[in-house]
């Protein structure tokens, strides 16, 4: 990476070439350790040894390919050279190619059973496993020349560049293969992976029929797929005073695109429900601890008809009169559709956003890097994330500092009502930063409230309009909550990129669908079949599908507290009196009738003592955003409780990039014993050392059986370890260091330093 | 008067401007808030500009804020008064009732005059039993000697050459120089180089290198008459390779660096004008981390040079007194785990920043005597290595904490340390020389004294607990050069721009500066960068990092902004979690 920056015009790299220059054999040479800078010259010497070694044919290796129950070998390729483009160059490793109804897979010929078994992984999907639903684009190199790969081809690359959804970039080159392999790899993987699908074509349902049908394991994530699970919910926050579970939508009778059950206010009739099919109706998410509650609803299409629009006015106008009476008080309206970017908007950010990091090689990264923060800003995908969180936190203020109902709006209720919901409840419920409440907050806010995995993920590849990464942007908005405090989380940050990575993996019914409905109905419908009626899908939060324990244990918190549990009478008063400070001046504004007086006070006291900065975050209505600001500032002013209500900063250089997701795969990212897994490492070591004294005390005292104590996993040589840790495993190719040192003591690679010496720098005089 | 300070919340306090203090010509406003939470990073804020703007929330006129100098009479009363402070802080003090209470503009022009007045001369300090710190401070020879034994660096020895700053002013009275090279011999190589400052060690790698230092050939000099041999033997230092590394190639200018640090502060000022979207592109506009991504590449160059092979090399820099401190103690950081302790930092601050002759009253404008001088070198020295401590937590003895604490002792008026141009003036001082009026002069603390300023419990937060000593790399395991023939023939090569070309002389240069027109670039000239990417990229298996060695990232990405230090300002940007927190110091870093 060194002198790469500006100016550096002597130490550039040579352009990087999509021509591979190295043989196979070439290719072992440079494994026992010829420098790269050789490579040009083996291009004529290569040959030469390829006469001579060629009586070796490259020995077929048996490689063991694992393939998962249902899963199906469709083609496959041999001498296919994996590259290594870290430094543009084309070093990297022969195997095989091979392509299922699941995953691309390249197996090395060299059997990676190394030494150092990473740390952590991922049982289903390899180092170098793709499957099919994560690659995003497809290039063909030809003659130097990049085209986007998809149909029918008539011509075949010569090098093939798989751009993945978790921002993985593989680069296969296809020099070596025979003719017909190469036709039969490439045109697999582009008709698999990229032609439009059909939902029972899912790897999704091979599996789950051929899998064995696991026992049920008790999870402690809520899947409110059952009555029991909303009323508990409801019961937990308090809301059921005021609201009920419906069970009217059983069999799917009053919409298929809500949940089986769902929860109303209680004064909303049952007709007003049944009559436009859920819509129109307000459905509760949550309530606050002070009654207010968290509500949303699905709008009326926009209509032509004067009559219909009319008749969906008086409806809607009866409702509001209903939910406006005693007990709910007033409500705010919130048309999310309105007052956030659109789907368009987010996709067309998110798209321009993970080009910074689908790097093909690293003279792309540093062409980028010089503007980096122009460019970051110029995606608008940070201020996307921003946006989301700043109306989270109007929400939570209108909850908690107004005492006021909020009803979110969208079409569908299913997408920025997901984001919106989910995060208010994230910052104002310390359950939901708990693993097993985040799980559930999905289950309930995503799954269960119908957000269209399937037509958001584009999973089917059916149509490329109705892609956008909603999921991703709250994923993202709560990763800033997390890297802002992190001891307020169960999870890490790891888990948060573990999850998004979820979303592309087939086996797992949770992000497959796009609502309940279109996933009972899939599996009734194979009701008929008598071998399948009884499959059942995994769900994702059952990450031992995944992770072994020892893996495991990085998607929790170590420095993590507990909640103590408190008196319920004790705490009722400790937040009443929060709540009380918080909105003094506000319920003053709200029930006076000299407002305009007041507001007037307010908004000058709020520009002042606050400065510009704040007074930049208002941009509509003043008194909306004197409270906001007003909250937000005394909030941040207050020592933080990690139980409590937790607000993001939002400011310009409060909001970063994810960098664990979206820089783990980049080499020059890395931190060689450096990163956050430094700190990780000695923590371990403390918790271990703790647990252990821990163990030693009981034993003494001989209170109690040792309980079985989770497994830490080895971090100890951290000087081992990358800051892309634990993801980064592609480290590995690269096996030669040039530095001289007396640790290193491998003569063969003294002489080869002496020989690139000869070549370019008469250096060599001193060894 | 009673005032209250909106700084953080507004919580009555009181402001007192004693007297004590103003008679000690150093500004030191004293806030005591009630039930205010404790900053553990409270320093005296030393005051930049203070403006005095009028405002009352209930009244609707306010009219504009006046930026206040010793010679501003106030013509009103203010109801605000607001100090902009170097370190970043902005304290606001609102005089209670009414804001017609006379004191009001008594104590606003006592502040400023205090301040304007502190510029005239330096602070006077209390004597205080000094305190038994490991920190070494390199003004007596058995600390040269110590060191030098600690680097194992066999044929270097300590020179007492310039003790009585008859060769140098600027340098430090002890040198380390080549064993064989006799003080008389050493006399003969002052001559060619600017200000006197000669070719000299810094530093030992246990790999057998040497980081030297020195300034640009003095235009004067003239290799052909006269006797260079001394010359030779200095910067080849017993090597038979030696790199040159021009030091400012590519790093940025000290009017550069004061330039991009004015608009970095301005952009952190709490009111700033930059709207939250734009903020990154107006971060990328002020350049600051640009300069720093420029230092820590190039020291991590320098440091793959001293790892690759045993040579010497050689930091020249024309004055030798800037950005030759920052690589050459940035160098040392990557390089050796002991400059990562705390002692072992504050020792090599003092190396080669407080004895080696940063021009620290010029470039912080303490005095406020030229603005023109003022550059702060020091601090984007401190930031690059607030970058190295973020990239790797546990390397550090050291915690942020402690970095922003050093951060602002810059601006405190009252250390030894940090108050003078080189050593030459500090003795001066010390003997009574012509600044102090008494005999003997005031004692001066040096800013290592930490006790001094911060409590037990605050040094307690200097201590990175995720600190990992490294694997204990002997560093005195020397495979220094034994004897290898000193030869006009060595082969020189100049690193520039991340490339190193060979030099057919040693001494290249005719009208006094390193020019590099008639220089044979190399037909291959290995770019470093191929070098340090097979370093940085050496696989998990390997063997443990090579003597501790750091190679830091510098992409975009992984340059960030030191915002505990430079985000004081605006409180809605506090550094979360509340620091002191057991779960506070673990997890500022803990992103798992």
């Amino acid at each position: 990476m060194l002198g790469k920056g500006a100016g550096g015009s002597g130490a550039k790299p040579a352009k990087p070439s999509f021509v591979s220059y190295v043989s196979p054999e070439g290719h072992q040479a440079r494994r026992k350790g010829y420098p790269n800078l050789l490579q040009k010259k083996w291009e004529g010497s290569s040959r030469f040894i390829h006469k001579e070694i060629h009586i070796k044919e490259p020995i077929e290796k048996e490689v063991n390919l694992h393939l998962l129950p249902g899963e199906l070998l469709l083609c496959e390729a041999n001498t296919v050279l994996k590259c290594v483009q870290e430094d543009g160059s084309n070093r990297g490793a022969y195997g095989k190619l091979i392509c299922t109804n699941f995953k691309i897979a390249f197996l090395g010929d060299e059997s990676a059973s190394d030494d150092n078994e990473p740390e952590f992984k991922n049982k289903i999907i390899g180092e170098n496993d793709i499957t099919l639903h994560c690659v995003d684009h497809i290039y063909g190199v030809y003659d130097e020349k990049k085209k986007s790969l998809s149909g029918q081809l008539k011509k075949y690359p010569e090098k093939l560049i798989i751009y993945c959804k978790d921002l993985r970039v593989f680069h296969f080159c296809l020099r070596y293969t025979k003719e017909e392999e190469v036709k039969r790899i490439v045109s697999g993987i582009v008709h698999h992976s990229q032609t439009p699908k059909l939902l029972k074509r899912l790897f999704l349902f091979s599996y789950a029929i051929a899998a064995p049908t696991n026992t049920d394991t008790q999870s402690q994530t809520v899947m409110f797929d059952a009555i029991k699970d909303w009323r508990e919910e409801l019961e937990r926050t308090k809301g059921n005073m005021k609201y009920k579970v419906l069970s009217a939508n059983e069999a799917y009778k009053v919409s298929e695109k809500l949940p089986l059950y769902f929860v109303v206010p209680m004064s909303l009739s049952e007709e007003s429900i049944l009559q436009y099919q859920g819509r129109g109706i307000p459905i509760w998410c949550w309530s606050c601890h002070n009654g207010a509650s968290l509500l949303k609803m699905s709008a009326f299409p926009k209509e032509q008809e004067d009559n219909t629009s009319q008749m969906h006015k008086i409806f809607l106008d009866g409702v509001y009169k209903t939910i406006n009476k005693p007990p709910y008080e007033v409500l705010k309206t919130d048309d999310l559709s309105s007052s956030l970017p659109s789907l368009q908007d987010i996709q067309a950010a998110y798209t321009r956003f993970k080009q910074l990091f689908l790097i093909d090689n690293s003279t792309d990264f540093w062409d980028t890097d010089v503007k980096w923060f122009s460019l970051l800003e110029s995606t608008n995908w940070l201020e996307i994330v921003r946006r989301c969180l700043k109306k989270a936190i109007e929400v939570v203020e209108y909850l908690e500092g107004q005492n006021t109902n909020v009803l979110l709006i969208e079409e569908n209720a299913s997408d920025l009502c997901c984001v919106i919901s989910s995060l208010v409840q994230v910052m104002m419920d310390s359950h939901y930063r708990t693993k097993f409440g985040f799980q559930s907050l999905i289950q309930k806010e995503w799954v269960m409230g119908g957000h269209c995995f399937l037509d958001r993920c584009n999973h089917l590849r059916q149509s490329d309009k109705e892609e956008a990464p909603v999921f991703l942007l709250f994923l993202d908005c709560v990763w800033q909550l997390v890297q802002q405090y992190p001891p307020a989380f169960e999870f890490t940050e790891t888990y948060l990129t573990v999850l998004s990575d979820s979303l592309y993996i087939p086996i797992f019914s949770t992000f497959f669908f796009n609502s309940p409905h279109q996933k009972d109905t899939n599996v009734s419908g194979e009701g008929h079949n008598a071998q399948s009626s009884h499959f059942r899908f995994l769900t994702v939060w059952d990450w031992s599908v995944q992770f072994e324990p020892k893996a495991q244990v990085l998607l929790n918190n170590p420095l993590y507290v507990e909640k103590p549990k408190l008196d319920k009478s004790q705490r009722k008063t400790t937040r009443f009196k929060h709540q009380r400070q918080l909105s003094l001046p506000l319920t003053q504004t709200k029930s006076s009738p000299k407002r305009g007086f007041f507001r007037e006070e307010t908004d000058h006291f709020i520009k002042n003592i606050l400065g510009k900065r704040i007074s930049k975050l208002i941009n509509s209505s003043d008194e909306l955003h004197n409270n906001f600001t007003e909250f937000y500032d005394s909030w941040h002013c207050k020592p933080v409780d990690f139980h409590g209500l937790l607000l993001p900063h939002i400011e310009g250089p409060g909001i970063k990039v994810w960098a664990q997701r979206y820089l783990r795969w980049i080499p020059e990212a890395q931190l060689l014993g450096g990163g956050t897994v430094a700190t990780a490492t000695k923590i371990l070591d403390v918790i271990e050392e703790v647990q252990s004294l821990q163990k030693k005390m009981d034993e003494k005292h001989s209170l109690t059986v040792p309980q079985s104590r989770e497994a830490l996993p080895m971090l100890r040589n951290s000087a081992r370890l990358s800051s892309l840790f634990p993801f980064a495993l592609l480290q590995r190719h690269s096996l030669k260091p040039v530095l001289p040192t007396s640790t290193w003591k491998d003569l063969e690679d003294e002489d080869d330093l002496a020989k690139r010496d000869d070549e370019f720098v008469d250096l060599s005089e001193v060894i | 008067p009673p005032l209250h300070s909106t700084q953080s919340s507004r919580v009555p306090s009181t402001a007192v401007t004693s007297s004590a203090a103003l008679s000690s010509h150093c500004l030191r406003p004293s806030i005591h808030p009630r039930g205010w939470r404790c900053d553990p990073l409270m320093g005296c804020p030393s005051d930049r500009e203070a403006k005095a703007g009028p405002w009352r929330p209930h009244l609707n006129s306010f009219a504009k804020a006046k930026v206040l100098t010793a010679s501003s009479t106030l013509k009103f009363i203010p109801e605000e008064l607001v100090l902009y402070c170097r370190d970043f802080r902005v304290l606001r003090f609102r005089f209670h009732d009414s804001g017609l209470e006379p004191q009001a503009s008594q104590v606003t022009l006592a502040i400023v005059q205090a301040q304007e007045r502190s510029s005239g001369s330096a602070g006077t300090w209390y004597d205080s039993a000094s305190s038994s710190a490991p920190t070494l401070l390199f003004e007596s020879p058995c600390d040269w000697e110590k060191e030098l034994r600690r680097l194992g660096a066999a044929g270097w020895r300590v020179s007492p050459v310039n003790e009585r700053f008859d060769m140098a002013t600027s340098l430090p009275k002890y040198l380390w120089v080549p064993s064989r090279l006799l003080d008389n011999e050493l006399k003969r190589a002052f001559g060619h180089f600017n200000a006197r400052r000669i070719p000299r060690l810094c530093w030992h790698h246990p790999g057998g290198s040497d980081l030297l230092r020195t300034a640009g050939f003095h235009a004067d000099s003239d290799p052909e008459k006269e006797d260079v041999r001394s010359v030779e033997a200095l910067m080849l230092a017993g090597h038979t390779q030696c790199v040159i590394v021009e030091t400012a190639a590519d790093l940025p200018s000290p009017a550069e660096i004061q330039l991009s640090y004015l608009k970095l502060r301005a952009l952190c000022l709490p009111d700033s004008s930059v709207a939250d979207e734009k903020w990154l592109s107006a971060l990328e506009g002020t350049h600051w981390l640009d300069h720093i991504r420029a230092c820590v590449r190039k020291a991590s160059e320098v440091a793959a040079l001293l790892a690759e092979r045993s040579r010497s090399v050689i930091l020249q820099e024309s004055d030798d007194r800037d950005l030759n401190c920052l690589l050459a103690s940035l160098v040392q950081t990557l390089s050796d785990p002991h400059a990562r302790t705390q002692a072992g930092f504050q020792s090599l601050l003092q190396k080669e920043w407080v004895v080696a002759g940063h021009p620290f009253l010029q470039r912080l404008n303490l005095l406020r005597d030229n603005d023109r001088e003022e550059s702060p070198v020091f601090l984007l020295f401190l930031d690059c290595v607030w970058q190295l401590l973020q990239q790797f937590p546990a390397s550090f003895e050291f915690t942020e904490t402690y970095l922003v604490a050093l951060h602002d002792s810059s601006y405190i008026p009252f250390f030894s340390t940090l108050l003078f141009n080189c050593q030459w003036e500090r003795d001066r001082r010390k003997q009574g020389g012509c600044l102090a009026k008494e005999t003997g002069g005031p004692y001066l603390p040096t800013i290592w004294d930490w006790a001094l300023r911060y409590t037990t419990q605050q040094r307690a937060q200097f201590r990175n607990p995720a600190y990992t000593r490294g694997s204990g790399s002997v560093l005195n395991g020397s495979s220094a050069p034994v004897g290898a023939a000193l030869s006009g023939n060595g082969a020189v090569y100049l690193f520039a721009k991340g490339a190193l070309s060979p030099q057919t002389h040693l001494f290249p240069w005719k009208s006094g500066s390193l020019s590099r027109k008639g220089w044979r670039r190399a037909q291959s000239s290995e770019s470093l960068s191929e070098q340090d990417r097979s370093l940085r990229s050496k696989p998990s298996g390997c063997p443990l990092q090579p003597d501790g060695l750091l190679l830091p990232a510098s992409a975009g990405p992984l340059i960030r902004l030191w915002r505990r230090c430079y985000l004081r300002g605006s409180q809605e940007v506090q550094v979360m979690p509340a620091p002191g927190t057991l779960a506070g110091r673990v997890g500022v870093g803990l992103r798992l």
